[in-house]
């Protein structure tokens, strides 16, 4: 693997940096070698971890989250709507990221980036923990159909089916406890009539890398962040707040209600796999070099919560797998305290 | 229950505080002070920092009061295929706010003019003749939209552009007035924005005392046209300096 016309002069710095635009793979794999990276990190150490809360005074909960350079503003606003019918007494959550052009070249406006749609789903998968349910339907419809093509052969097959059938719902029961951070019911105000939906928009503002880990840092420290505002009942029936409206004598809707209680946070972190190494999370350069990626995400108990490996070119063995959650599980740790100290932080202001 | 496709509920925000507030201006009320305790002709102190965005080829985040504004600029780089060739470089912009940037969620989006506006107050401070046959993106994103939104941003684009190398005559400073009665206030905030009668912006090169773009509307009388321009000239000035201080502090800074 030698450097092409490794003599002395290839040491100037205009050189180097050819070198690196010319043959990106070799200049990382030469590092590799050494067991660091282009920027001075051994492999499995995250970049430089800054969050600021109450980024946006406009907002009822906002958090500016950096990972090295790659920014994310995260704000949360409330707003009041009719719940439906089939959950009269729950919130709703309506998740948007967007990755405007000022924070990548590849982005032009109009033409929206390829990666936002994908980190958005994924981003509301993690928070609502919606494919719970969408994998839950599907599995009650397998048995289903299962139950009817085998309901016509022995009576002793019905009988186990029962017993699996029994297993099954006994899990499907277990995977409800588990529910997301929020539990969307403290998100209700009156019964059927009103509650919260709380829109949560995730702005891009430099794109560096690893923009999964640092939009759900964002995401999680704007909650932790957010204030409901005390509001009330007017006489035409709509929810508006009390010291604006002059209701202050009135019973405020939800005055037990001022912060949300998050159950297990979820945190990530993203790896790219090369070959037999692993590079904790990854800046856009090497993103692009080295295309395979593994995000985990990990609760604040150090339970799974999701794993992603969307194809790639290396194939992932499973011992590379345990590894990307070991080093998850200490990052964890780290944003864990980071999230805490800034907590705190805002707590003396 | 996320929100799902299709069938995403009509909300409404509790805080309908703005419609039923009074005027802050009455009649010839002289007493009256501005919401956040400025004098008339004073503006809001300005933070202005290069360097916002580490991917871009120059940026520059500006703060005046709770005005947030992040420009990133791109290029010079090559030109769409569908453009005609041209001896020229082109200069492309465009404001966007964030959702959250107004009190009531996704109002930004009413400033369809912002973009053009932006680029016909950079295009003649350019030299648009040293980049040839390229482009230079201009891309704006108004984190929170606390009055004046559009001087800030012409500012701000100006100090990007800078930063990212571009050959300018100058930087371009941009000051908006709004007259409220007969009261001439600079800098206006979102509250007394949306009770002015008339509001005058002038963005200019401060050393060169060129202007390079002047908006009227609403109602004047000559005398007042004359002293809000004064009054935006003087203060394009002092805001210049501000900016200029700020691209030194960031060279002197780089050169450590």
């Amino acid at each position: 693997m030698g450097l092409p016309n490794a003599s002395g002069d290839l040491s100037t710095e205009v050189e180097v940096d050819a070198f690196r635009r010319l043959f990106p793979l070799r200049f990382y794999e030469k590092h590799l070698l050494e067991s660091i990276r282009p920027d001075a990190r051994p492999l499995g150490r995250a970049r430089e971890t800054t969050i600021a809360l109450g980024a946006v005074a406009s907002a009822n909960g906002s958090a500016l989250a950096k990972i090295g350079s790659t920014t994310m503003l995260a704000a949360i606003k409330m707003e009041v709507m009719t719940p439906s019918l089939e959950t009269p007494d729950e919130g709703c959550i309506a998740i948007d990221f967007h990755m405007p052009p000022i924070c990548s070249p590849i982005v032009r406006p109009g033409r929206p980036a390829e990666a936002a749609p994908v980190v958005a789903k994924q981003l509301s998968d993690t928070i609502l923990r919606h494919a719970n349910l969408n994998a839950k339907s599907a599995v009650c419809y397998l048995i289903f159909v299962w139950i009817q093509s085998l309901s016509s052969s022995s009576p002793l097959y019905l009988l186990m089916i029962i017993d699996v059938v029994n297993w099954v719902l006994k899990q499907l029961v277990m995977c409800n406890f588990s529910s997301g951070m929020i539990n969307l019911k403290e998100l209700s105000l009156v019964s059927g009539k009103a509650a919260w939906m709380a829109y949560l928009d995730i702005y891009c503002l430099d794109a560096d890398g690893a923009l999964f880990d640092t939009a759900l840092l964002s995401a999680v420290a704007a909650f932790s962040h957010l204030e409901i505002p005390v509001v009330s009942l007017n006489d035409d029936g709509k929810i508006v707040l009390s010291e604006e409206q002059g209701l202050s004598d009135r019973e405020p809707v939800n005055k037990e209600k001022r912060k949300i209680n998050l159950s297990s946070v979820p945190f990530s972190l993203t790896c790219v796999l090369h070959k037999k190494y692993i590079l904790a999370d990854p800046t856009a350069e090497e993103e692009s070099i080295m295309d395979t990626i593994v995000t985990v995400v990990l609760d604040s108990s150090s339970q799974l919560v999701s794993l992603h490996k969307p194809g790639g070119t290396v194939l992932a063995y499973t011992s590379a797998i345990q590894d990307c959650i070991a080093l998850t599980r200490q990052r964890v740790k780290e944003l864990q305290k980071i999230l805490e100290e800034a907590i705190s932080g805002m707590e003396v202001d | 229950m996320a929100a799902k496709p299709g069938s995403a509920p009509v909300t409404y925000s509790p805080n309908l505080g703005q419609k039923t507030r009074p005027p802050i201006f009455k009649d010839n009320d002289l007493d009256w002070v501005r919401p956040d305790g400025r004098g008339f002709h004073q503006c809001r102190p300005a933070f202005f920092r290069t360097g916002a965005v580490n991917s871009a080829s120059g940026s520059a985040y500006a703060e005046l009061g709770s005005t947030k504004v992040i420009v990133s600029v791109f290029g010079p780089r090559e030109s769409k295929k569908a453009m005609m060739y041209s001896d020229t470089g082109r200069l492309n912009c465009n404001v966007s706010y964030t959702t959250f940037a107004t009190p009531v969620r996704g109002q930004g989006s009413d400033h369809k003019e912002f973009s053009s506006m932006l680029h016909k107050a950079l295009e003649g401070a350019i030299m648009l003749e040293t980049f040839p046959k390229t482009t230079v993106d201009v891309f704006a994103l108004v984190l929170e939209s606390g009055g004046s939104d559009l001087p800030v941003v012409i500012s701000c684009a100006s100090l990007a552009l800078a930063d990212a190398g571009i050959m300018m005559y100058d930087l371009v400073a941009a000051v908006s007035v709004s007259c409220l009665g007969k009261n001439l206030v600079i800098d206006p905030v979102l509250e007394e924005e949306s009770y002015q009668d008339g509001s005058l912006m002038l963005t200019c090169m401060p050393s060169r005392y060129e202007v390079t773009q002047l908006t009227f509307t609403g109602e004047w009388s000559t005398p007042d046209i004359n002293e809000a321009m004064q009054l935006c000239l003087d203060a394009c000035n002092k805001l210049g300096k501000v900016m200029r201080t700020c691209l030194k502090e960031a060279a002197s800074a780089s050169q450590e």
